[in-house]
């Protein structure tokens, strides 16, 4: 009997001198994804966002990734186990996870990104990707109306090839669409699931086939599946549209532009509120174009390709949208289930 | 919305190929094996391992040969481990397989990370692609030229591999030896010649194949490794093998079939067919595939056996 004591009086004596240590040593950060780093995409931006946060504020950063969904849940649950101090996890695909789960460590701050759980220790990011996608819609609508550039044709079709069919996907979706149909009311808009995030030999066959049919410029919004929408722009020496990170420079002259969907920024604010102590659960942080949280890139690397040919009026017609979407001009629809209240 | 014209166009075809070979390749691969009379489904992990391999190379050498040669050399090892699992040890094949199959995804993010520094896909232009031909006799025609000319190298060498391996199994004494092993090995025994020896002959050749599919889909059709790239390709290999009969010509068959489906389901959903409804063709077809091809199997078992 004693001896048994004794061992559960010295193991917490263990385990609160463990606590005492920990509380000197660096805010640690899990991030959990669905899906692998290396997708020059969505993961990667968040990776991104908290490599910086190491640098500024120098906390200890784990990641664990798995394209097993069996496999989120188990992880998410074991870095909040392991008392990290914010386990972030990153992608829709937790939202039901996170929402089982926060409850049962109310200790444990959360942060999910492109999801919202309403738990009182849970912080959510949503992108405005439907404003982002507006952009990227007028972009390609007024791109294949430019028959003088390589590689264009006379069609007015454009394309967009998404991984898995899932909701934010479609809020994509209703942005791009509506973005060209602004620029151009007859115009076609040519939709394809890859119904994977990590299959490139899908993806460049659904964008080769677009080509076929008529297209000119396709969007990519599929992660991994996507390096394969993109090698396909580059060797039909037809035109892409990047997304979440810059992937202009992937294909130089293939890629368009990309819409930047600042993950990294959103996984950036979430450590830097709970390094700060401004960390306040149940809040949900807008990423929209007004804030910086989503646009496309600068097309410097496409005007670099293309020297004189660029069409510079394309610059002046983004920005122009851009401040229309700012100001409230322009109301972008949004899927059902991603308006904002 | 869509019209028939629309979909069936000679471009279809053209997809149909493409997507049928990395399918048709693993599947030779799995003839071989299934007629000395073992089911490799480890073959989605030759696959794997050695589509990453042929990246590794290619991108070291700046030669897409060296990449092939790489391949199949990392397909053959992965295979003679599996013969050491199933013949040496006698584990059953199945359970070889799978293992093989979660052995080569690790193993490929393994060396992902520590050859190349980075997770989940690996890319560059100094990958050097397997190039695709361009035989200038087929020109004379826009359709014969659209039909027939510029695949990849590899989808001209899958149709010639059914060819050869045709012949290998039915004309030569070798493949009969192979056939009987599967059929009787007993009698193959009698015969002087080992049973052992026939089935490491057809896992090391299946991997020879299950390399050159990996190499397809890394260096042929795109240039790049992605983590768990075949996403199931050597399993519907399998599906194809069955469904082919187990016999080349047919399975060449079967696997343009399924990259059929493929190729339909791209184009349907531009036409606004529910994407869900679409993905699922492939996996159908297997089923019905398979199906098929068990019904048919056993009809001829009952017909042999007179009570």
């Amino acid at each position: 009997m004693n001896k048994k004591l004794l061992i559960v009086l010295s193991l917490s004596l263990v385990l609160l001198i463990g606590t005492v240590t920990m509380a000197a040593s660096p805010v640690r950060v899990a991030l959990v994804l669905s899906g692998f780093l290396g997708d020059q995409s969505f993961n990667d931006s968040a990776h991104q966002g908290l490599l910086r946060a190491v640098e500024d504020f120098g906390i200890e950063l784990r990641v664990l990734e798995s394209e097993v969904p069996a496999d989120w849940e188990q992880n998410l649950v074991a870095m909040a186990d392991a008392g990290y101090d914010l386990v972030i996890a990153s992608s829709t695909q937790f939202q039901d996870i996170l929402e089982r789960n926060a409850g049962y460590f109310p200790h444990i701050k959360f942060g999910i990104i492109d999801g919202v759980v309403e738990q009182p220790n849970v912080v959510s990011a949503v992108f405005a990707q439907n404003e982002g996608s507006f952009l990227a819609g007028a972009a390609a609508a007024l791109w294949t109306q430019y028959d003088h550039l390589p590689g264009v044709n006379s069609e007015k079709t454009i394309g967009w090839v998404g991984g898995m069919d899932i909701p934010v996907l479609h809020d994509f979706l209703t942005g791009y669409r509506q973005g060209a149909q602004y620029i151009d009311p007859d115009i076609r808009v040519l939709v394809s699931f890859a119904g994977s995030f990590s299959d490139p030999v899908r993806g460049k066959e659904l964008t080769l086939s677009q080509y076929e049919q008529g297209a000119d410029i396709v969007m990519n919004v599929a992660s991994g599946t996507g390096n394969g929408i993109l090698e396909a722009a580059y060797e039909e020496g037809k035109y892409a549209i990047g997304v979440d990170l810059d992937q202009d420079g992937i294909y130089p002259g293939s890629i368009v532009t990309s819409m930047l969907k600042r993950i990294d920024q959103a996984a950036y604010l979430m450590t830097q509120q709970v390094v700060e102590g401004t960390y306040e659960g149940g809040q949900v942080l807008y990423m929209d174009i007004a804030n910086g949280g989503v646009s496309l890139t600068d097309m410097s690397v496409m005007q670099a390709a293309l020297g004189d040919d660029f069409p510079a009026e394309i610059l002046e017609v983004i920005e122009e949208l851009t401040q229309k979407v700012r100001n409230g001009e322009i109301v972008v629809e949004s899927y059902e289930g991603f308006r904002r209240n | 919305m869509f019209s028939l014209s629309e979909i069936f166009t000679l471009t279809l075809i053209r997809a149909t190929v493409r997507m049928s070979t990395p399918i048709l390749l693993a599947a030779l691969g799995l003839i071989v094996t299934e007629l000395a009379n073992i089911t490799n489904i480890g073959v989605e992990g030759i696959m794997l391992v050695s589509a990453f391999i042929a990246v590794a190379a290619s991108y070291w050498s700046g030669s897409w040969v060296v990449g092939i040669l790489a391949a199949v050399v990392a397909g053959v090892l992965i295979a003679a481990l599996m013969a050491l699992i199933h013949l040496k040890f006698k584990a059953d094949v199945f359970v070889a397989g799978i293992a093989i199959n979660l052995f080569s995804l690790a193993f490929t993010r393994f060396l992902l990370k520590n050859w190349f520094g980075v997770a989940g896909s690996f890319y560059s232009p100094r990958i050097s692609p397997i190039p695709r031909i361009n035989l200038s006799f087929l020109q004379i025609h826009p359709v014969i030229d659209t039909l027939f000319n510029n695949y990849n190298l590899m989808d001209y060498l899958a149709i010639v591999l059914v060819f050869v391996f045709n012949f290998l199994i039915y004309k030569t004494v070798w493949g009969l030896r192979l056939r009987f092993t599967g059929v009787h090995p007993a009698a193959v025994e009698t015969g002087g010649i080992s049973v052992t020896t026939k089935k490491l002959q057809a896992l090391l050749i299946s991997g020879v194949l299950g390399g050159l599919a990996g190499a397809h889909l890394s260096l042929g059709y795109t240039t790049q490794f992605i983590e768990n790239m075949t996403n199931g390709r050597g399993f519907i290999g399998v599906a194809a093998m069955y469904f082919g009969g187990v016999a080349p010509i047919t399975t060449w068959l079967a696997s343009l079939f399924f990259g059929f489906t493929e190729g339909v389901g791209a184009r349907l959903q531009t036409m606004g067919f529910p994407s869900q409804f679409i993905l699922m063709m492939p996996y159908v077809a297997t089923v019905f595939a398979i199906t098929f091809s068990m019904i048919r199997q056993q009809k001829k078992l009952t017909q042999k056996q007179p009570f």
